[in-house]
């Protein structure tokens, strides 16, 4: 019961589906309340190949869930050489922990973007604290519900959901812009996963520009 | 209880957070509206696929029905996690069932099985309004319909969730036919309860915020379940 | 439970063409116990004009007599028959003057112009926000909810007035059987340009 709140938290998560492959994408920052606390913390993590995932929410948390994805991965490799973790088993596995946590009164307080190939097929699913869980091919956490969703959700439909590996990288350094554009707990240093047929890979630390034109052009008014 | 649980979370906002958000409060109202017809030798059901918290939309595509048998269906909204956890939870008692029994389990016991496991979890409960559709024993459309503890009711219709007090009025008086002197029209066919269906959810959909994105139908005959989905209004 | 629900109870408007249905429900409640059967929340202004007032009994008798005198004193002052319009701002206003310790009372104001057959509907909130029913059908009190999911799929626009009281009461009643707090049989009002019939009808009483 006690300690239900969150304390070092990191900001918004962002996940696209392109064509063949998912990307997601989030900021380094971890901050203490509205300080600006840690400014090199990574919030994705490469599971194996085919699987990536990001997280928002408290950073010790998530450092706990990272240990035992690391340590279920392992097993996996030493027990059941080519049977890696999938985005699906790991968006399942993470709902029952998230839900049991919850059901206990002691949360991990949270929100997940797992990405991945399944099955060859593109993946990306959301978690939060309680074990709320759905999937989507657009995906955002936070403060990226408001910012982001509406220029990723445009850009899909633009492009009738065909979207380039390229043209996905692109959008979310757009996105992650405007996130540090607007909302005050994020970062202009940032990452991006990207995983496709070929494997998983993190790309980054980038850095976002000061650059408003970005900001102006998704404005209305 | 809720209100206590949410003014025991509330009273837990202490000095030590650095932010200010209430404290935890284990449930989230997730909406989602759902509605069964049955009829002799059939029963449909339906379900919007808008997943919300607040004013936000999660998911326009989450689908609340699950098909347990070839002759039932079940269908769960409310709080999200717990509609995830108690399908899944189903799920594994069903297949406990065909294993000891070697045998698809029936719906009249589905439905019990519904109403214990709900009940089970009496003093933390699963948030959600649940419908369980199917054909009985003798291939009659069968309605039962949950509140969150396992209060339960066999009906011919039935309303649920966000949008239920907008549908099973409207169910009652096409269905139903209280207050009509008229005769009663001849025997209810599927097509028309599909109909019915989803005149319903539109009128829902045009009205209630929390309801829209799709209709997703199944229909359940002594054949099997057939799948439909439907335009709703997607704002 | 709120004071809006205190006393239960349930209205509705509907129009078509040249014509005009107003329902109100007939119980009186006190929260969960019922106290009066024959209880009408339609108040006529003149035959082609009525106003509903749904929420808190008392504070609707209020509202119905202080609307009457600023009526009347307009109708004297001008000459000529108050307009459903400009009712609706009287009432609007009325409601908002109290915007800082507010009646408990929901507004619908209905009326048909007996030259032109054109229909009237509004309704408001307890602080006057006014929406104008231009979906054909307006609605109030505890069961709004019902209300709105029954007339919805219920209505068609321009029936003729034996058809709109069919339509008219089907909603209503089937509304008001999934609610509490409202029921008991319910009046309509079906104004045409040169007839107003006034129906009681029976409903079930739980």
């Amino acid at each position: 019961m006690s300690n239900s709140y969150p304390v070092n938290t990191g900001s918004s998560v962002i996940g696209l589906c392109f064509d063949d492959g998912v990307v997601i994408a989030a900021d380094t920052l971890v901050s203490y309340g509205k300080m600006a606390r840690f400014f090199d913390c990574s919030r994705l993590y490469k599971v194996n190949q085919t699987t990536i995932a990001g997280c928002g929410g408290d950073y010790a948390d998530y450092q706990f869930l990272h240990n035992l994805i690391e340590q279920k991965q392992i097993d996996r490799e030493a027990n059941e050489q080519g049977v890696d973790l999938s985005p699906r088993a790991l968006h399942s596995w993470l709902t029952r922990v998230q839900y049991n946590r919850r059901s206990k009164f002691e949360p991990l307080w949270t929100s997940w973007v797992v990405g991945g190939i399944d099955e060859g097929k593109p993946f990306l699913g959301f978690v939060d604290k309680l074990g709320t869980a759905y999937k989507d091919s657009i995906i955002a956490t936070g403060f990226g519900t408001y910012m982001a969703v509406p220029v990723m959700r445009k850009f899909y439909d633009d492009k009738n959901g065909r979207i380039t590996r390229d043209e996905a990288i692109g959008l979310m350094k757009k996105c992650i812009g405007l996130l540090f554009a607007r909302d005050c707990s994020a970062h202009n240093m940032y990452e991006i996963a990207v995983v496709d047929a070929n494997g998983a890979e993190i790309l980054g630390p980038l850095r976002a520009t000061h650059d408003w034109s970005n900001v102006k052009e998704h404005r209305t008014s | 209880m809720f209100k206590e649980m949410q003014s025991l979370a509330n009273a837990q906002m202490t000095d030590a957070s650095p932010h200010k958000v209430a404290g935890f409060y284990p449930y989230a109202d997730n909406g989602g509206t759902l509605a069964a017809i049955a009829g002799d030798g059939f029963v449909v059901i339906g379900g919007d696929t808008r997943l919300t918290t607040g004013y936000q939309i999660y998911s326009r595509e989450a689908s609340k029905l699950t098909k347990l048998t070839d002759k039932t269906i079940i269908g769960s909204c409310g709080c999200w996690c717990d509609s995830l956890t108690f399908t899944k939870g189903l799920h594994i008692r069903l297949q406990y069932y065909l294993y000891e029994n070697n045998k698809p389990i029936s719906t009249n016991a589905t439905a019990q099985l519904v109403s214990n496991m709900l009940y089970q979890k009496r003093f933390f409960p699963y948030y959600v309004s649940t419908i369980v559709a199917g054909l009985d024993a003798d291939n009659q459309g069968a309605v039962y319909s949950y509140d969150p503890v396992g209060s339960t009711e066999r009906h011919r219709y039935r309303a649920q969730g966000t949008a239920g007090s907008l549908i099973q009025p409207f169910l009652d008086c096409v269905l139903g036919r209280g207050n009509q002197t008229a005769p009663e029209p001849e025997k209810l066919t599927k097509e028309q309860a599909m109909i019915y269906l989803k005149d319903a959810f539109m009128s829902a959909a045009e009205r209630e915020i929390g309801c829209g994105d799709f209709l997703q139908i199944m229909i359940v005959t002594p054949q099997g379940v057939e799948e439909e989905r439907f335009k709703l209004r997607k704002d | 439970m709120s004071i809006e629900s205190y006393n239960g109870g349930a209205v509705m408007a509907m129009a078509g063409k040249e014509c005009l249905a107003v329902v109100c429900d007939k119980r009186l409640g006190a929260r969960l116990t019922t106290i009066g059967m024959n209880h009408s929340k339609i108040y006529e202004i003149n035959p082609y004009l009525y106003v509903c007032l749904p929420g808190l009994a008392t504070d609707a008798l209020t509202v119905y007599q202080r609307l009457r005198f600023r009526v009347n004193m307009y109708e004297l002052k001008e000459s000529r028959k108050i307009s459903p319009q400009v009712l609706c701002s009287m009432l609007s206003n009325l409601l908002y003057e109290h915007r800082f310790g507010n009646y408990f009372i929901g507004g619908v104001v209905a009326g048909l112009d007996p030259a032109t057959g054109k229909t009237y509907l509004y309704a408001m909130d307890c602080l006057g926000a006014i929406t104008i029913g231009t979906e054909g059908f307006v609605t109030g009190g505890h069961c709004e909810e019902q209300l709105y999911g029954t007339c919805e799929a219920l209505y068609r626009p321009d029936l003729g007035p034996e058809e709109l009281l069919e339509v008219a009461s089907q909603a209503f009643l089937s509304a008001c059987d999934r609610d509490a707090g409202s029921g008991w049989g319910a009046f309509v009002y079906i104004v045409t340009k040169n007839k107003v019939e006034l129906k009681s009808l029976k409903a079930r009483m739980d």
